[in-house]
């Protein structure tokens, strides 16, 4: 049974691409046939993240068009071979591809790949209709951070109103020490706010800019604490129960203290 | 702005209109609709708009509360100067107002005439008791960006969250956390009141007062019991209650 998956946040920079990339690493590394969608038409940034950019020949737009089946457009991975990239245009814009040509592709996707991954653009207009028309299920990325929890707010709103019920969240970029000074909103006062399912904390780790940079997504590295948290949230995809990881620096005592409110 | 038929002017108690002198009926009905055309948001649902007695003959009166009723806004025709509106522009109208008393008083006649537009007005406000006795529920959580505008009051059964906004005729009942915008009494019910189990909202209003949370996030408590505001001696005020 395969999954179609939409990974939103409304605010940009929050990290959907990273997020994206990583966890569509991850569940090609467990054996899954993977489908990653970039829907960013004109600002694609997937391809960079995976170090396909010099491989695209065709793109989405070119797909749901029409003028090539999109087995042409996809891009295999140079590693994983089980890892595919469906990359969109970066002359074109978000008007180009509609939520129906969308969803008729994702149908047809849908039968060859385990999962489908789509990695949608900032903001809350045409090109996240389209985006998310198609997906089962939604993850939203954000930070801890207020204007990052209030944009992911406001995309749960919308993703109700598009009837789509199936919302995970993830929250990523958390600094343990700023949380721990209390500088930064701790997860019990995102959760208090967004109450949804939450599936992942990812912290900020130097080595995601690195991994970035060099177009391998930081799963893969067994050093990186943001590729551990990464590879937690691909377990619980999977439905496996993994537990959250322990900030190592949060001492006992502050944590008892997060218990009691103090 | 002398050159307009029309115009609009706010008033404790809800909207005043006010006619040029010498204006004609088709005129003055032309540029309301315009108005109304062009200030959809304006003239939500339960405004009432008030209109001078003896301003416009019965019949056009009529013509008017017809029209406005289309657009959901209440048209009451008032005796006199209402309370609370601006003394400068409302000159004029006073003055006619004050005209029409006296031509009541010289022709008997024509007070009795103007009794049964008093009995539309008494018939109106019991119907606008009955929909403050209404509510309306809200079975989930409320997000950035959502809106509940009512007449009547409202229940909500889930949390209020940032930049989300209640507009509520009557009272507001929040079983959960309220960190939004909550406006109880919005057309005027200075009675109305706000309940939630955890009552931390950017702003609450009732009727026309305004409150807003403290600048400094560290005065803001986080307290364990369900709170309530309502409007004491002419402010809001937030209490602990029991539920």
């Amino acid at each position: 049974m395969s999954e179609i998956i939409v990974i939103t946040s409304g605010k940009g920079g929050v990290g959907k691409t990273t997020t994206t990339a990583n966890l569509g690493m991850g569940l090609a590394m467990r054996g899954k046939n993977v489908v990653l969608i970039d829907t960013d038409t004109g600002l694609r940034n997937l391809d960079l993240l995976l170090g396909l950019e010099n491989r695209i020949m065709y793109d989405l737009i070119d797909v749901t068009q029409g003028r090539v089946p999109y087995k042409k457009a996809l891009v295999r991975h140079k590693k994983v071979e089980n890892l595919f990239l469906l990359p969109t245009s970066q002359v074109k814009d978000k008007s180009a591809v509609n939520p129906e040509e969308l969803v008729k592709l994702c149908e047809e996707l849908r039968k060859e790949f385990d999962y489908i991954l789509i990695d949608c653009p900032a903001g809350i207009e045409q090109g996240f209709q389209t985006a998310i028309a198609a997906a089962d299920v939604a993850i939203v990325v954000t930070m801890p951070e207020i204007s990052a929890v209030r944009d992911a707010d406001k995309i749960i709103g919308e993703l109700g109103r598009a009837d789509k019920e199936n919302i995970k969240l993830i929250v990523n970029r958390i600094r343990l020490q700023m949380v721990e000074s209390g500088d930064m909103l701790d997860m019990n006062d995102i959760n208090d706010i967004l109450s949804i399912d939450c599936i992942g904390q990812v912290p900020d780790d130097k080595m995601v800019i690195t991994s970035t940079n060099r177009g391998e997504p930081c799963i893969t590295m067994d050093k990186s604490t943001a590729g551990q948290a990464y590879r937690n949230i691909v377990g619980r995809l999977l439905g496996e129960k993994v537990p959250f990881m322990t900030f190592p620096k949060e001492g006992f005592f502050s944590r008892l203290k997060h218990v009691f409110g103090m | 702005m002398s050159d307009e038929i029309v115009r609009i002017k706010g008033t404790k108690s809800g909207l005043q209109l006010l006619f040029a002198a010498g204006a004609t009926y088709a005129a003055i009905e032309e540029e309301i609709r315009a108005k109304l055309k062009a200030g959809s948001g304006f003239f939500c649902r339960g405004t009432v708009m008030h209109a001078m007695e003896g301003s416009l003959p019965k019949d056009e009166m009529e013509k008017l509360r017809k029209l406005f009723h289309e657009s959901g806004v209440i048209f009451s025709v008032t005796r006199s100067h209402i309370p609370g509106a601006a003394e400068g522009p409302g000159e004029r109208p006073r003055r006619r107002a004050v005209k029409a008393q006296k031509r009541q008083m010289e022709a008997p006649a024509q007070a009795e005439a103007a009794v049964p537009a008093e009995a539309t007005a008494a018939a109106q406000a019991p119907a606008a008791d009955d929909e403050a006795v209404q509510m309306v529920v809200v079975n989930r959580t409320l997000r950035g960006g959502q809106e509940v505008r009512t007449k009547s009051s409202v229940l909500v059964c889930g949390n209020v969250n940032p930049g989300a906004q209640i507009i509520a005729g009557g009272s507001i009942d929040i079983r959960g956390t309220c960190r939004g915008l909550v406006h109880a009494g919005a057309f005027g019910n200075q009675k109305a009141f706000v309940v939630a189990d955890h009552l931390i909202p950017t702003q609450i209003r009732i009727a026309d007062l305004i409150a807003r949370s403290p600048d400094d996030p560290q005065q803001i408590e986080k307290t364990a019991r369900p709170e309530r505001a309502s409007i004491k001696d002419g402010q809001i005020v937030i209490e602990p209650i029991e539920r």
